[in-house]
């Protein structure tokens, strides 16, 4: 894809996926399938992650495409009919630990498992990493409340026998983790966008002390600080995509993390009274980044992990070149 | 040359001379030794046409893409080479004559500063002129009509000047035009360091380094064949660094930061306040990089680079501060009680990263240009 397909393409899913903000997700479901989420996903995953991710975290829109993202990285054909736990919030643990014939699972999942028959879970077990499919009927789901309710998050709990365990290579899962940590990011990115387009459209309309706000410095340079956040971090998306592996996907996903917080701690500043309320639309943004940047792991632990590799190597990875 | 194979056979011959390049003296040495040290690579450098890539074939280079330069730079800051405060000052000096002198002039003087048979510097600053680069006022007056002068006669101060004492040519920035004229008064000059009413006096930096200069300037007369650019151009030739400042520079800068990073990481204790400084300090690296390597595909691209590089600029500055720091932290005493090479190099270094915030732009200044360019909110007046 070209930019301008890819623009043009961008718009299309924006305009679809406009307002669509249920818990639930089935509405962006529908349109994503419309609009050919599947195909895209499997012919062009860069540009189908990178377009729809971004446009959700923009939207604020709730949909299931991170199931697809992570069930095709365990290399399984994704459908309307399955859904994959996520490793435990803030960690990037297996979800799943078989033991004895069985297999316990503790994770999060989105909203599909609400309407889907199977689970896939990817679990630890003595004889090395498994892939299990269980039937949805086997779990307690509780939709969680949480800082985000509207963002259709699940707290997964499944006892189940482990029939049709699969052994998988350690790679697929570390895989499958730098798939989800990098389509979360796109996510992130997007919203810390809408976020600083709030923010800065409060400051150039809100007037006090006679002028309108963006005039002082101080809202300036706090506006400035959370461009520099957003557009870094769109540059660790393109070099994770560039030099794809564990180690930039994990970069981008902590960046991600700081960046959300950075962009909502000076855009909630500077929209000040309004950014408190529900009446304004930040708090969406806001609650969704703050709910999304433990998916995959936290920015802590994922800065700590790579810190411990670092000195256990004694080197540091340039990991992008010219 | 594609550049990957560029870089593989660069480090290669990088790996085998090894020896050759590696100064004589344990780092960080003194300004006399860092800047011979300097001069006698990039001859053996230039001898082996290393330092001729990516420069066109009309001032000695052997063309090709900039970016092959910004490889060497940023291959001889990650082997500890060079340091690229004062290597890469080539990328805000050559470009300017290549783009702005006279043809032959430009002919005969690159290939001396890139050869290292010459050095030049870089006369911006003035003591009235930090931040506000066109409110300058050392003055060019004319022989008679400024069309047809055949002489300028330049009176002023210059301060800041990087390495002036050791210069043998300065890139000056001159007010032609009304004192009030800012920007549209300005002109360059290429001065001969060594024409007579010039005077350079070193200034002691805070790590003790005299790597800046005042240079007074008393009745100096330079030849109009040394103007650069236009009459009144001289804001232009000035701009037109930017773009090498923030790319090229930059990733070699960047290069440095990475090798001083791991220079800590491969004596940080193994526990875990180090690996949350080092993952910090990693994760910041890894954003500057990203973002200078997009910066860099723009301009290969043929993009011209403006207001967006505040961004970059930003970004490099914080990662200066923030390696530093992880070295007070993770390496306790080396900067404040350690009169060893290893100390003196880490103190000397840690002092000169809080200018980063200062220097090219202050992080005000910025903030400031991101504000109004970038993010459309209108002048603050």
């Amino acid at each position: 894809m070209d930019a301008a397909e890819r623009s043009l393409l961008h718009e299309t899913v924006r305009d679809a996926l406009a307002g669509g903000r249920t818990g639930s997700g089935t509405a962006a479901d529908a349109v994503l399938t419309e609009l050919g989420w599947l195909e895209m996903l499997g012919a062009e995953p860069r540009d189908a992650i990178d377009i729809v991710f971004t446009t959700l975290g923009e939207t604020n829109t709730v949909a299931t495409a991170l199931d697809d993202v992570v069930i095709t990285a365990l290399g399984i054909e994704p459908s309307a009919d399955l859904t994959v736990v996520l490793p435990p919030f803030a960690t990037s643990n297996f979800p799943g630990r078989i033991t004895d014939g069985e297999v316990h699972i503790v994770g999060l999942t989105g909203a599909r498992i609400g309407r889907v028959s199977r689970v896939v879970v990817a679990c630890e077990s003595d004889v090395g990493i498994q892939r299990v499919m269980v039937p949805a009927a086997a779990a307690t789901a509780a939709a969680v409340r949480g800082v985000d309710p509207d963002g259709g998050f699940h707290l997964i709990d499944i006892h189940h026998d482990a029939v049709d365990a699969v052994p998988v290579e350690p790679a697929v899962w570390i895989d499958a983790v730098a798939a989800g940590r990098r389509a979360v990011a796109h996510q992130i990115a997007g919203a810390c966008r809408t976020m600083l387009d709030l923010a800065r459209t409060h400051a150039t309309e809100r007037v006090q002390f006679g002028r309108p706000i963006a005039k002082f410095q101080a809202v300036r340079h706090r506006l400035a600080e959370a461009l520099v956040a957003v557009e870094a971090l769109e540059a660790t998306l393109i070099a994770a995509w560039d030099e794809p592996g564990p180690m930039t996907a994990a970069l981008a996903k902590a960046t991600a993390g700081r960046t959300a917080r950075t962009v909502g701690a000076h855009c909630q500043q500077v929209l000040a009274g309004i950014g408190f309320t529900t009446d304004h639309p930040f708090h969406r943004y806001l609650k969704r980044t703050i709910a999304l940047e433990g998916l995959f792991g936290s920015t802590e632990t994922i800065v700590l992990d790579l810190g411990r590799e670092l000195l256990a190597q004694r080197r540091v990875p340039t990991l992008i070149e010219l | 040359m594609h550049i990957a194979d560029f870089r593989a056979k660069l480090n290669a011959w990088l790996d085998a001379h090894h020896a050759e390049l590696a100064a004589p003296f344990a780092p960080p040495g003194t300004l006399d030794q860092r800047v011979a040290q300097m001069q006698r690579m990039k001859s053996v450098l230039f001898e082996a046409d290393w330092m001729r890539y990516g420069w066109p074939e009309h001032v000695g280079g052997l063309g090709g893409s900039p970016m092959l330069r910004t490889e060497l730079g940023a291959a001889l800051a990650g082997r500890d080479l060079a340091d690229p405060g004062l290597f890469s000052l080539i990328e805000v000096l050559a470009p300017t004559l290549i783009d702005f002198a006279r043809p032959e002039l430009a002919a005969e003087v690159v290939p001396r500063l890139l050869s290292g048979a010459e050095i030049w510097c870089q006369g911006f600053s003035e003591p009235g002129t930090g931040s506000d680069l066109s409110s300058l006022s050392c003055r060019a007056e004319p022989d008679g009509d400024p069309d047809t002068a055949s002489t300028w006669r330049i009176n002023g101060q210059k301060v800041w000047t990087s390495l002036a004492q050791y210069a043998e040519r300065c890139v000056l920035l001159t007010r032609t035009g009304p004192a009030d004229s800012r920007h549209r008064g300005i002109t360059a000059f290429f001065v001969d360091m060594d024409t007579p009413g010039i005077t350079v006096a070193p200034i002691e930096m805070i790590n003790g380094m005299h790597e800046f200069a005042e240079v007074f300037f008393d009745d100096v007369v330079v030849p109009a064949d040394r103007m650069l650019g236009e009459l009144n151009g001289g804001w232009s030739v000035a701009m037109s660094i930017l773009p090498y400042e923030r790319s090229s520079c930059f990733w070699q800068r960047i290069a440095y930061l990475y090798r001083r990073l791991e220079m800590i990481v491969e004596v940080a204790p193994d526990d875990d306040r180090a690996a949350e400084v080092i993952g910090n300090a990693f994760l910041h690296l890894h954003m500057l990089r990203s973002r200078s390597r997009v910066t860099q595909h723009r301009l290969a691209d043929g993009a011209t680079l403006g207001a967006e590089t505040s961004i970059d600029k930003v970004l490099v500055a914080t990662g200066d501060h923030i390696v530093y720091d992880a070295a007070r932290r993770l390496l306790p005493g080396i900067v404040e009680m350690d009169d060893s090479d290893a100390g003196e190099m880490w103190r000397t270094e840690y002092l000169y990263s809080r200018a980063a915030t200062i220097y090219g732009g202050t992080a005000e200044v910025q903030r400031n240009i991101i504000a109004r360019r970038l993010l459309d909110l209108g002048t603050d007046a």
